[in-house]
Order: structure tokens, then sequence, then C-alpha cells
């Protein structure tokens, strides 16, 4: 207790003395401590939460933290070697992100710079990073279809626009295909999309972009990349950038489709920040506001009353088919439904690796045109009816069975087949409601 | 509205000393200060208000409403008069509040009574527990966790099972057929959940018999962990005040648990087991202890309780549910075989399973309806290793009527047309007894099992 007051007293006095003997104690200070990328500096009296800094030769950062008796930063930029007694500047403005609405057809990062060129866009807006929540009563019913040209996605588990929607599953089993071929689908269709890469190498974003390139898709498409070898708080701000963005075409009553490809890899992030930052760890020591990290980000997705939405579609990594670890099942606790692709289906060559028992959708019909809604919900029933079955009566001789049972038997298994499709190899809905007429046909 | 600020002739209360995402210090130029009391300062961008946390000497630690990107050091802090407090009085229904008694949904109240949203839990005297048998028409729940009025249902599941769909059947059942006041918390949850709700309750015309709360997901620890309180004190009007008997709705309360926990960890306290504050139980205790029935009204309530990473043995939802008089636990494993609601029966029970309370029969039934399902279980490993044939012939019967058992419990719900394409049903608790009555005695054995699922009552369906 004496000791607070004591710190207190002698930072106020000091403070008195400094400006009394005309000291520009405001706008500058000096690095005290250098841990990773998180810098602890005295000084900068007058600097505000989130604010821009300038540290050494040029290196940048916002200010994560103000102590009693240092503020803390967290450094987006490193620029040279920094060392204790680097001079850091405020520079009197909120950190924000940069950009530029000429970035479609670019893989750009969040300040605006075109990575593949290797220079800055031009017409840059500031964006701010952190927004307040989309207000409940702006927010109208997801009734909009968003089709993903896959049968098993929009025949079962559809996506309407402002609807979240998780991709989850292990690694190698297409969670990124079903994304990318979303955005294919998108040709066409007004709507903006933002592919962000948290955490990935140059070497797969460059694979992304010449993907979408050959086929057309990047012109209407921005690549926004947080890489690998980024100072982690560029790739922890990297999706918040990503919404304000998407807000700002919301704002002008736009689609706009945003995929995250992965929030686990962004868990991670926020945890080793937090962690070097000295916050207490809660469960698997990711900090104890990792939900609301994801919940503010995927919150932004939403059906506008002005007739704009925010589709988002995030992607999360498990282990060991695992989808109920807790970073897991908080995102499954934030979206509207899940996708989830299974290792052991992927292996069986039943590509898209849907798993359509624990896969959901929780606006179901109400985003789907009349006649696939009609058609939807009884394939989907047939469908789980026949996976449990297969399960129980894998022993079971077919031809022993009763009439029902084997022709329900037949019948889901021509079900899964017909879900089974190519990437990029995308169906209309006609298409798909075809291929359910005709299922009971060429026997 | 429902915050009065003291004028700032009143003096400075003190001046910020330090900022993190959530929390301010302040150092005090007086000690006139309580925690909860309600400070604030004005900036070029507005005024943000912050909550009085911890008081150490002269130094106070407060909670922020919103963002705090743009605080600084120095800032003047004042005190404003009364901590967060919410409309009482009758204009509340029909009107959506946020966590700090402000309405939402475009709406001005104009000048009514308000109250502190802490003010204190009923002494023991004052609580009533005996209560009517509540039917809910949904089968799983009426014949397993039958309720009555005054009664705190947990439903329990972990993410993306159905709890949101159960809650919204229960408000559309019971609300909708009761006729009676309600409130609806959200705590934590979707804002476009928040909007469907608010739109539904319209269109049905009953926008006027509801009040509702939300700090939804999008918005801070503070506005998360307030609204359970400010939810609260509307339905504590509507007993105490209006003597009626309130249905309270709260999806989601372990998301106050979670606030609470990202608030306790920027105060630097020591967390209990994966990051709880070390609070928890004292924090559980006051908001349920208020959940309580009396002579004047009665609280029924139904507490969406989400378990995280699907562990039901967490801290956090085993203490919520010591506070329980039934629970419904959701699961997975059900849930992926398509059967909604996706109720593990032998996880979910209720305090009136009682002969004396429900009946002989009916208890009976549960009994024998759960012996019957457990050795299914059993079962169904041996089947999957050696196949249905090496079954004895009682055995093989249990195995097949419990499956039809298990069908029979899935159900319409008139919430969940727009995923099953059926039509929702009410399924009185007489029909079901019969049905589950049919099915283990062996009556319905020449039926095929698919036609068991998602229907009403079976019998008084065969008959007609």
């Amino acid at each position: 207790m004496n000791h607070a007051i004591n710190t207190v007293d002698s930072v106020l006095s000091e403070k008195i003395s400094a400006i009394k003997s005309g000291l520009n104690v405001y706008s500058t200070g000096s690095v005290r401590l250098v841990r990773e990328y998180i810098v602890e500096a005295t000084g900068l009296e007058n600097v505000s939460y989130f604010e821009k800094v300038i540290i050494g030769e040029g290196s940048e950062g916002y200010v994560d933290a103000i102590r009693q008796d240092c503020i803390l930063i967290a450094l987006t930029r490193i620029k040279g070697k920094l060392q204790v007694g680097d001079k850091v500047v405020s520079t009197g403005e909120e950190f924000t992100a940069n950009y530029s609405s000429q970035s479609v057809g670019h893989i750009v990062n969040m300040f605006g710079e075109d990575c593949l060129a290797g220079k800055t866009m031009e017409n840059l807006l500031n964006v701010k990073v952190e927004t307040e929540a989309i207000p409940i009563m702006d927010r109208i019913s997801v009734t909009r279809p968003l089709l993903t040209g896959i049968t098993g996605i929009d025949l079962i588990y559809p996506i309407g626009r402002g609807q979240r929607q998780l991709i989850i599953g292990d690694k190698k089993t297409g969670k990124t295909q079903i994304a990318l071929d979303t955005i294919y689908n998108q040709r066409d269709q007004e709507i903006l999309c933002i592919y962000v890469a948290i955490g990935k190498t140059k070497k797969e974003v460059k694979d992304i972009y010449n993907q979408l390139l050959r086929r057309g898709a990047m012109e209407y498409t921005i690549i926004l990349a947080a890489f690998n070898d980024d100072p982690a708080p560029v790739l922890r701000n990297t999706p918040y950038a990503a919404l304000a963005m998407a807000r700002t075409h919301l704002e002008q009553s736009e689609d706009v489709l945003v995929v995250i490809d992965d929030l686990k890899r962004h868990a991670d992030v926020c945890r080793e920040i937090a962690l070097l930052m000295g916050k207490t760890p809660g469960r698997d020591a990711y900090p104890p506001d990792i939900f609301y990290a994801h919940s503010r980000v995927l919150e932004m997705g939403c059906q506008h009353k002005n007739g704009g939405s925010i589709t988002i579609l995030p992607i999360c990594e498990t282990r060991g088919g695992d989808i109920t670890d807790y970073i897991s099942t908080n995102i499954i606790s934030i979206t509207d439904g899940q996708i989830v692709l299974s290792a052991k289906s992927f292996e069986k060559g039943q590509k898209p690796a849907i798993n359509y028992g624990l896969s959901v959708s929780r606006l179901g019909g109400a985003v789907q045109e009349a006649a696939m809604k009609r058609t939807g919900p009884p394939i989907r029933r047939e469908l789980l009816a026949y996976l449990e079955q297969r399960e129980i009566f894998e022993l079971a001789n077919i031809d022993e069975m009763g009439e029902s049972m084997k022709r329900s038997m037949i019948r889901g298994a021509r079900i899964l087949d017909m879900l089974k499709q190519h990437k990029y190899a995308i169906r209309t809905s006609k298409e798909s409601l075809t291929m359910v007429q005709n299922l009971d046909r060429g026997e | 509205m429902g915050i009065e600020l003291a004028q700032s002739e009143n003096g400075r209360l003190g001046r910020i000393i330090s900022v993190s995402n959530l929390r301010v210090d302040i150092f005090l130029e007086h000690t006139d200060l309580g925690i909860r009391d309600m400070v604030y300062t004005d900036t070029d961008f507005g005024r943000v208000l912050f909550e009085v946390a911890e008081i150490n000497g002269y130094v106070a630690s407060a909670i922020c409403f919103g963002l705090t990107n743009g605080l600084k050091r120095g800032m003047d802090i004042y005190k404003a008069d009364g901590g967060i407090s919410i409309a009482y009085d009758d204009s509340i229904l029909g009107h959506v509040f946020n966590s700090y008694g402000h309405t939402i949904d475009n709406t001005e109240m104009g000048q009514v009574p308000t109250r502190n949203i802490y003010d204190k839990s009923l002494a023991m005297n004052e609580i009533i527990i005996d209560g009517d048998i509540l039917w809910t028409g949904i089968k799983v729940l009426d014949f397993f966790a039958p309720m009555r009025k005054g009664f705190k249902m947990g439903l329990l599941g972990g993410a993306g099972v159905g709890k949101t769909v159960l809650i919204k059947e229960l408000i559309h059942n019971v609300y909708q057929g009761l006729q009676s006041n309600s409130v609806f918390v959200g705590v934590g949850e979707r804002s476009r959940e928040g909007r469907d709700l608010y739109d539904e309750m319209k269109e049905a015309d009953l926008l006027d018999k509801i009040a509702m709360a939300f700090g939804q997901m999008g918005d801070n620890a503070m506005s998360r962990s307030r609204a359970m309180y400010s939810g609260l004190t509307l339905a504590e009007y509507l007993r105490d005040e209006k003597k009626q008997d309130v249905l309270l709705f709260i999806d989601n309360i372990y998301r106050m648990v979670q606030a609470n926990a990202e608030i306790s960890s920027e105060l630097a306290h020591m967390p209990i087991d994966n990051g709880y504050s070390p609070a928890l139980l004292t924090e559980i205790s006051e908001v349920e202890e208020r959940i309580n029935s009396t002579e004047d009204g009665s609280i029924t309530s139904f507490q969406a309780i989400f378990i995280p990473a699907d562990d039901l043995t967490d801290t956090a939802v085993h203490s919520i549910s010591q506070h329980l008089d039934g629970q419904v636990v959701l699961d997975r494993k059900v849930a992926e075989k398509g059967l909604y609601p996706a109720i593990n029966v032998f996880a979910t029970n209720s305090k009136i399973i009682d002969p004396e309370i429900i009946g002989q029969r009916h208890f009976q039934l549960v009994e024998a309806a759960l012996r019957c399902l457990s050795r299914y279980e059993e079962l169904e490993q041996i089947v999957a290793v050696l196949g249905i044939d090496e079954l004895s012939e009682d055995d093989r019967n249990t195995f097949f009527r419990a499956r039809r058992l298990r069908n029979y419990f899935s159900q319409p719900m008139y919430v969940a047309e727009q995923y099953t394409g059926i039509n929702g049903e009410f399924v009185e608790i007489g029909d079901v007894l019969d049905d589950v009555s049919a099915i283990l005695s062996g009556e319905c054995d020449d039926e095929d099992e698919s036609s068991f699922a998602y229907i009403g009552a079976f019998m008084k369906y065969q008959r007609r």
C-alpha cells in the first residue's frame, strides 16, 4: 500500500519538476527492456492506450499497457536492432490498419502494402482495428443464400449471407479448399471476397494466389496476409483489421465474404503475446479472454438492415480429429454452425471429407431457396440414419436384412457417393437437385 | 437513462495513472468511494464509464464499460451518483436493455424509477419452495426431467448441440402457453439470435409481455457480466412489485462466469483451475440466490449452461449446477446421430422424479426406460463386435425396443421447423407415458424403428 503511494508520489513529483524545468516529457521516452517483440519504455507521459509509437531506427508498435512507471509496447514492425536506451516517440495517433479500395486482386498486409510488388498501395485509408460491436437492432435475419457450389454444403448444411460458418478439421483434410471453392463460386455474385491468411507460409499464400488467379477469382478477391514470420502482434491484429475493412464495405450496403485461415493459429499467437506480457494464463495456458478475442471478430459477421452483409468462414485446425478441445468448442459456440472435416473420410476418398454427423447449420432452411429447402432435410435424415446403421450393422449381411432396411442402406450409400466432388468442380443448385432426383435411377 | 451523473462541481475524484485493455487505475484525491460505484472521464471521443472494482489506499482500480483505446495517464475522473441501475416499473415490458440500463431498441424511456442492479438477495423466510408441475410439451423433458413453478432448470451442453434451440422451444411452449410475463437475459451469446428473438416475439404479438437484457459476445467482459444483474432486476420487479409468476430465460449463464474470469485476470487475482476467478462460487451464489420464489410471486428459470471443451466436470459448470433443481444434458454423441433434442438421458435429472409428486406410474416408467436404455449401451458394443445374431432373444428385444424408444424421444420442434421441415408438436405427458409403456412392453415390436423418429404422440396417432 505504502509502496504504491510512494511510487505514485515519486512519479508525480518527478513529472512536476520535469515540467517546471521545461523538459518535453510528453512525447518521447526510452526503451528499458526488450523481450522478443515486447518493449518496455519509460517516459511518454502523455501517450494514450493503443497509440502508435516509433522506436529506434524506425521500428513501430502500439501501446498495449500503460503502467504507473512504464508503458508496454507491442512491436508491429522491427527495423534494425533494438537496444535499451533507444528513443521512443509517440505519434499522437491511434494504431490503425491501412486499406486501399484498390487492393482487390492483390496480396496485401494490414498496412496496405502490396506483398508481391513490394510497395505501398495508393489512396490508403486509416481503418480502426478495434471498433464497438454492431448493435443488435442494426441486424436483421440472415435469409439470402451464399452458395459454395458444394452439394454437401448447399443442400445439407447451407450457408447464408451474414452467417458465420466454421470449417474445422485436422491438417490436410481440405479445409482451405472448401473456402477456395466458395470464393471461386462467387464469380458474377457481386460479393467482395477477403481471404485472410494468419501465420501461413509465404509459399502457401502464393500458391493460393496462383490458384485463384488462374481461375479469374482474384478479380473480386483480396488476400490479406500476416505471414508466419511477421511479428506476433501483426498476426494478432490482422483478423480485426480484416473485419474493419469489410465493415467499410458493409456500411456501403455491400456484401462481403471473409475467410479467416486460421483461428487456432490466431489463438496461439494471442497466448504467446499474453504470456510474454506476464498475464495470468487460463485453460491450456490461453489468456482468460481468448473467447472474447474470437467472439468480437466473428460478431462482425451479420446481415445489416441497410442490405449489406459480412459472411465469415473461419477455419480452425484440430489435432487427432478432436473438435472438443478448448479453442474449437469456443469457436463452435460463436459461429452459426460448423462444417467438420474428417481425416478418415479424406483417406477413403470421400471428398470433400465432410463429417455429416458432426456438422451443423444453425440457420438451415432459412437461407435456402424453396427447392433446396424441400429436398435438403429429408436427405440429411436419410444420410444420418444410414451412417449410424452402417456402423452398428457393419458385420451384418446385407442380403439378410429386412426389405426397408436394405433399401435405406443402398440409398444411403448412393447419397454418400453423390456428395463426392472434386476441387473447383462446383455445382449449381439445379445440378445438385438433378443429382438427387437421379438417385434412384440406374439400378 | 438509468445513470445519473454527479455534477462536476462536486469536484474531481482523481486521475488515471495506468491503463490496460479493460482496466484503469486511478490515483484518488479523496476516498469517498466504494466498490461498484460508477466513475467516468470526459474525453475528446465522449464520456467513458467505469465501475470501481478495488480500492487500495489512494489507488482505485476500475473496469471500463467499453473500449479503453485513447485513454491516457492524467485524465480526470469524476464520480457518478449511484452504481449501475435499471428501470424499475411497468414500462420495462416490451423493451430491450443493455447491461447498463440503457434501452437499445431505439426507444426512449423518459423519466422512470430505477433500481441499483446489485440490490441484495432474499431472506430465507421469504422463500417459498412448493409449486405446481409445469409441462413443457417436450417429450424427453417432461418424461425424464419434469419441472414445476419456481424451478431452476439447467440446460447443459457443449458447443453446437442445441441449447439455444431448446431454450427457444421452451419460450415457445411454456411462455406462449402460460401467457405470464417473462424476462430474457442474453449473456455472451450471438447478437443475431438476440435480434431474431426480438423479431419473433414481435411477430407473435408477445413483445408487450417480455423484457429483455443483452450483453452479447461482441461486447466486453464488463457488459457480458452485468447483463445478468440487470436482467435479474427486471425479473425481480415483476415478482416483487407486480406480484406475478415470472419466467426467466437465461442464455447463457456460463458466459457470466467466463466474463468474470476475464475481469478477475485484469485485476491480477490469482486464478483457480482453468483461469476462473477465485471468487467464482461467491459470484454464482450472489446471482442464483436472487432467483427464488416468494409469497408474492415465483421466478421459474431456464438457464442454458455452456460446457467448455465438452468437460462436464469443469469447475464453473459444476458450481452452477449445484444451484439447479433439475438439469437437462445435451450430448454431442446423440446429436451426431441426428436425434434432436440431443439429450443424454442418464445425466438428465429432476428433483421431482419422486412417486409422491409425479405419481407411481410415471416414476416406474422412468426407471424402466433408463434400465432399457442403459442395457442398450452395453449391447451396442457387443453387437459392434459380434453382430446382432449373437444376442439372446431377450437382449434382442431390449436392443430394438431401446432403439425405438431412443427415436421416440426425438421430437419435431416449432422453432426448428426450418431445419427439419416438419411441423412442431406439443405432446401431452399422458400420451408420452402411454407410448413409452407400449414401446417397453413390446406392443410396438412390429413397427419399424424409423416410424418413431420425429413424431408427436405415437399410439394416439396410430389409433387415429
